[in-house]
């Protein structure tokens, strides 16, 4: 069992396999690689945290798990943060690790569209997630755990009469801490850091942390290995540099924003690296109930619905946040601010996130910065308007007395006749305030090279030994929350490599 | 400096009310150098410019000739609602992003959460395995 974190010396390795990320696509084709009896070395830009180094408050979170403080940024009309970690076991850290199997009609359209995947890819893309579902523990959120906003969700969507579910979420025996946003402490959410990575180490692996890759190794046009330079995670400081040599391939994982200027600054040529951008974007819609709701108290996600996921094309969940949170989330400054604080107790949110038809495009600067062109369509507001209505009606029809819509231009706060003006609100992208999650493409799939930069199983087109294994390889977006596909696709690339 | 702008702002964002402590009781001074030290560059300059900006820009919310804290705390807190809510987008966020760093302390405060029914957070460690 290997573990290399920050170093001042240099650093020389050889491997059968290298893999760029240790989030969900990253850990888990390395894992796989591993129990196929590869010898893997994983890569990963930042530290690794255990439950006893996690941060509590959000301070701690941006601090020590965001990739750079959450400063990536998508800009189009509106800028919205694009939120993820940098941290060994990735996004799964921080996110609610929420479990939803690739919709069919997603494949289908792939199949059709693209060219990607058939029966038997899909299939096999199923079985993947079965077995995941019981590696990882897969549960339904417990009443008992779910809290009272998730109680509410459940309660308003019955009311308005759309269909909802708690979620399943890879969490054993949660017991509703409320700190899923910072990473679980209670050692519930089988984050990657705690499966796969430490799997991919007892089975001889290597693991890189405090590692940025800078990049792969090309010889010629096969990719030979992966080269970077240690970076210690609070000072920033540059250490050692180190290669890894690959003997048989380089699986490239390292996030949406990161792949494909990887692959750039590696010298690998596509005229669509970095195009194909697409995301899930969301906002949230307090209620203020005449009662506590407490919503730190339970999951910090716990109840859902899909059934808008093809028409109009969003999903809406409950998303509970800090004080710490809601404090810049309100309008509002000064006494006026704080006294709007004092709904805290009594609130709950309900976020939507919408399936946008936007695309976008990821860039890699001269000086090797990454920024995200990305800008909502008119239909995507629509569709944001729309959600944002329903999660209004739902909270009144759950027994919220008012809701704060967090709409500029707007009143602060509404009652259940003035829903209307939210459906009828601003179409400009600047008057909400979003974040970009669920991202997707950037080094996107399709049977065609001209069309696509990889196959069907990650592999870069026109190169040998590359394959990408993160969302950076879904050609649209799912609707559904993304982590169950990402791995399920980086396990079904993997296997495909060791068949090789 | 800057951290005495800063200071000034972020008062103005989260003042003492009867069911909160001010931020000004709040160990901010000692926030304010670590998060210098601790945050993104590109985080910092956000920073440093919102609060340039909340400062210079008086003349334009409250038509008043003078930097923000010049102001009394009423004109100033006035001055802060119209930035925070101003109609140019541009004018908005470097505020927003102000107001969230503030917020950062402010809502993770032990005083402010036991207010709010939730125990204080536990230290963040800022540790990680080194081998």
């Amino acid at each position: 069992m290997t573990h290399f974190a920050f170093r001042e010396e240099d650093l020389t390795l050889e491997v059968d396999y290298v893999v760029v990320g240790s989030g969900a696509g990253g850990a888990t084709a390395a894992n796989e690689l591993a129990r196929g009896g590869a010898t893997v070395a994983l890569i990963e830009a930042g530290p690794w945290r255990d439950p006893e180094d996690y941060p509590s408050s959000t301070y701690g979170a941006m601090r020590d798990v965001f990739d750079d403080w959450g400063v990536g940024i998508a800009r189009g009309r509106a800028l919205w943060p694009i939120v993820q970690a940098s941290c060994v076991g990735g996004t799964t850290v921080i996110n609610c690790a929420i479990c939803v199997r690739t919709p069919e009609d997603v494949m289908l359209q792939w199949e059709r569209d693209l060219g990607v995947g058939n029966k038997a890819w899909r299939d096999a893309i199923w079985k993947h997630q079965d077995k995941l579902e019981v590696e990882l523990c897969a549960e339904v959120v417990p009443p008992e755990a779910a809290g009272r906003s998730s109680l509410l969700a459940a309660k308003g969507a019955e009311a308005v009469r759309y269909d909802g579910h708690p979620m399943t979420r890879y969490v054993k025996g949660c017991v509703g801490s409320g700190q899923c946003l910072q990473g679980c402490k209670q050692l519930k959410k089988q984050s990657l850091n705690l499966q796969f990575v430490p799997e991919v180490m007892a089975l001889g692996g290597t693991v890189l942390s405090c590692a940025p890759a800078e990049r792969v190794l090309l010889e010629g046009r096969r990719a030979v290995g992966v080269s970077g330079r240690f970076r210690e995670p609070v000072t920033r400081r540059k250490g050692g540099r180190y290669t890894v040599r690959a003997r048989k391939g380089v699986v490239v994982a390292a996030s949406v924003t990161r792949t494909a200027p990887l692959l750039m600054a590696s010298g690998v040529k596509h005229p669509l690296l970095g195009k194909g951008f697409r995301a899930h974007p969301g906002t949230g819609v307090f209620g203020v109930y005449d009662h506590d709701v407490d919503m730190n108290v339970g999951a910090t996600q716990g109840w859902a619905s899909v059934q808008y996921r093809i028409e109009p094309g969003m999903k809406v969940e409950t998303l509970s946040i800090p004080p710490e949170m809601v404090a810049s989330r309100l309008a509002g400054a000064g006494k006026e601010l704080v006294a709007r604080m004092g709904d805290y107790r009594r609130m709950a949110m309900w976020v939507v996130a919408v399936r946008a038809e936007a695309v976008g495009r990821i860039k890699r600067g001269l000086l090797g910065e990454v920024s995200v062109d990305y800008s909502f369509a008119r239909p995507d507001m629509e569709r944001l308007r729309k959600g944002l209505a329903l999660l209004a009606r739902t909270h009144f029809a759950a027994g919220a007395v008012k809701v704060l819509p967090g709409i500029y231009g707007l009143p602060y706060e509404i009652g259940p006749d003035q829903v209307d003006l939210i459906e009828n609100g601003p179409l400009d992208p600047r008057s909400y305030i979003l974040i970009s999650s669920h991202l997707f493409g950037g080094t996107t799939m399709d049977k065609d090279p001209t069309r696509g930069v990889c196959d069907e199983y990650g592999r870069v087109h026109g190169y040998e030994g590359l394959v990408v294994a993160d969302a950076s390889v879904i050609p649209t977006t799912l609707g559904v929350n993304p982590q169950h596909t990402i791995m399920a696709l980086a396990r079904s690339f993997a296997d495909r490599l060791l068949d090789a | 400096m800057i951290n005495w702008l800063a200071r000034s702002a972020m008062v103005t964002f989260y003042p003492r009310s009867e069911q909160f402590p001010g931020i000004d009781e709040m160990p901010l001074d000692e926030y304010l150098a670590r998060f210098k030290r601790e945050s993104a560059p590109l985080m910092w300059a956000g920073f440093v410019l919102g609060t340039l900006f909340f400062h210079l820009t008086p003349l334009f919310t409250v038509f008043i000739p003078l930097p923000a804290f010049a102001l009394s705390a009423a004109t100033r807190e006035r001055h802060a609602q119209r930035l925070s809510s101003h109609r140019i987008y541009y004018v908005r966020q470097p505020v927003f992003l102000l107001k969230m760093i503030a917020g950062l302390l402010w809502g993770a405060d032990p005083a402010v959460r036991s207010r709010l029914g939730l125990a204080p957070y536990p230290a963040d460690p800022g540790t990680w395995r080194r081998s």
